[in-house]
């Protein structure tokens, strides 16, 4: 195959890559080439993972590292159902085993990046999904690999950004440099005590008296809290002075039985490392389109 | 395709080669977080602010079991857990954001869940500041679910905003008698007492929002979000929320913003979606 004098700024060679259309002339107005579109995967099971859809024990959960709180039943010995006990919990096996398979996912996209002298990869994406059985999760990373137009300059270890396209050129711009995608999980298991179980299913307050209330719920608000500062702080642990564009914070709750539950945040992010001084930039001016 | 971009003049792949030759060299050792885009930051520094850290407020509030299956009127502790969990949601947000030593939080995401028995409230925004400037009282720190390309906007206009002002009621619909069921159900007639309480849910809503504006001692609300309609989970109930951010002239008069008429160039079709893989 012969390269048209009209694109010679692309390489002979065939590739593959993820883009839109519009993110691939993006790429080439950067100077930026695709070389491939590169893939990391990684099956992760936890058999530590049932820990935490156990049944409840007859005193709180011992040996846990990271976050833990206890809660007392303030009534004594009611009855055998009776909740003596709560408990919130960082459940670091699950938060190991994501941040293992993550990594190794991420860590086997970059090799292939690597392999094909890419300096970076851009337009990342990343999923996970239960594979074959309960506890089995598949990590998939994918993006596009890239290098310099016009360069053999290779990288050990190659950029990632999940931007791709004017975003990405607009961070270069902003005088930024992407340096990797950041993802990290915070797991809170909640073992509700009576008083938690009560307030969740509404019977903590009375309808019936002449002046019914509402209650915070305390235990649930520590957890949420918790586990929100928790996938903050493990983030910002993988920054070392650089900084998080484009956050996206989820957190997902599952209730196994009343107030028993489980809090999930996960956190993804753009780390980019700041190579120039913001320019004074102008004030925004205000337009109206006339279409 | 490379070469200087003739609109803008800047060389974008000069600019990108030297930006990656110069990467492992960091001119700022201040690790800040915040989902804003890139164009939010940019905004944002246009008029002198920054980022600083990403945060976040949630609280719940339990509801007493049978609150909304039989009564009448307003469902007062529903209203009253709706309004409490905001606020301290909020609260939260903004403790959060003092503690960075952040102004205010702008580009709240705010996600409301009411269930028969609790009510929820979470915020995650961005905390921002004055660019290098010191810490202010936490009681001046601000939430506002404006985006930070509106805040801008809106600082440039010569306002400030204040904080978030919410106001929620919940109201029983009236049962119709036996008779005017069986009468009625035939005919194409107005449900008076749902109406009614669409009404009163809305007057007490409007009313506890624009209160809640006063004692921040605002002159008024932008952005309002309405929500209302019934509740899934009880059938004579209806609920009424409106929420936005409290604002005031920070100066002495509104600056005038002069809009330029531009005509774009582009196809009505967006041919360059900037979106990544999805």
């Amino acid at each position: 195959m012969t390269a048209h004098p009209e694109s010679a700024d692309v390489t002979p060679s065939s590739f593959t890559s993820g883009l839109s259309v519009a993110d691939f002339a993006a790429c080439l107005a950067m100077g930026l080439e695709p070389v491939g579109l590169v893939q990391g995967f990684c099956a992760m099971q936890s058999s530590n993972y049932a820990v935490g859809a156990m049944q409840r024990g007859l005193s709180p959960y011992q040996g846990q590292s990271g976050y833990v709180e206890n809660y007392q039943c303030p009534h004594g010995m009611v009855a055998g159902e009776h909740r003596m006990w709560g408990q919130n919990y960082e459940q670091t096996w699950i938060e190991q085993t994501w941040s293992q398979g993550f990594a190794s996912a991420y860590a086997r996209m970059l090799e292939e990046a690597t392999h094909l002298g890419a300096v970076g990869v851009v337009g990342v994406v990343d999923t996970q999904s239960a594979l074959v059985g309960a506890g089995v999760i598949e990590f998939h990373l994918r993006g596009t690999a890239v290098r310099l137009a016009g360069s053999s300059a290779t990288s050990a270890t190659p950029w990632t950004t999940y931007l791709a396209g004017q975003r990405l050129v607009k961070v270069f711009e902003a005088g930024f440099a992407p340096v990797s995608v950041v993802a990290s999980v915070a797991s809170v298991r909640v073992w509700a005590y009576c008083i938690t179980e009560y307030l969740m299913g509404g019977s903590g307050v009375s309808a019936w008296s002449s002046s019914p209330s509402s209650t915070e719920i305390d235990q649930i608000v520590r957890a949420h809290t918790q586990s929100r500062a928790i996938v903050r702080a493990t983030a910002q642990s993988q920054l070392r002075g650089d900084k998080l564009q484009g956050v996206q914070l989820t957190v997902a709750q599952h209730e196994y039985e009343r107030g028993d539950l489980e809090v999930q945040a996960m956190l993804r992010g753009n780390r980019v490392r700041r190579f120039r001084d913001y320019e004074a930039l102008p004030a925004p001016q205000p337009t109206v389109r006339l279409s | 395709m490379t070469g200087p971009n003739p609109s803008t003049n800047i060389d974008v792949a000069a600019l990108v080669r030297e930006t990656l030759s110069a990467h492992t060299s960091n001119v700022s050792s201040a690790s800040t977080t915040s989902d804003l885009s890139i164009d939010e930051e940019l905004n944002l520094h246009a008029i002198g602010w920054e980022p600083v850290q990403l945060v976040s407020g949630y609280s719940v509030f339990s509801t007493p079991l049978g609150l909304w299956s039989w009564g009448q009127g307003e469902i007062v502790a529903a209203g009253e857990a709706h309004a409490s969990a905001f606020r301290n949601a909020a609260s939260r947000l903004c403790g959060e954001a003092s503690a960075a030593g952040a102004h205010g939080v702008v580009g709240v995401h705010i996600e409301r869940s009411i269930y028969s028995t609790h009510t929820e409230v979470s915020m995650i925004g961005t905390a921002v500041r004055p660019i290098g400037a010191g810490r202010v009282e936490p009681t001046r720190v601000f939430a506002s679910d404006l985006s930070a390309r509106d805040f801008s906007r809106l600082i440039i206009a010569g306002w400030e905003p204040l904080g978030l002002a919410v106001g929620a009621s919940f109201v029983y619909a009236p049962r119709r008698s036996m008779g005017a069921v069986f009468q009625q159900q035939t005919q194409n007639v107005e449900l008076t007492n749902y109406t009614e309480a669409i009404y009163s849910a809305r007057e007490l809503a409007m009313d506890r929002m624009q209160r809640s504006a006063i004692n921040l001692h605002g002159s008024g609300v932008v952005e309002v979000k309405i929500v209302e309609g019934p509740m899934t989970f009880a059938s004579h109930a209806v609920g009424f929320a409106a929420w936005g951010t409290v604002v005031r002239l920070a100066g002495a008069t509104h600056r005038l913003l002069h809009p330029t008429m531009v005509v774009s160039l582009d196809d009505a079709e967006v041919l360059f979606d900037a979106a990544n893989l999805e």
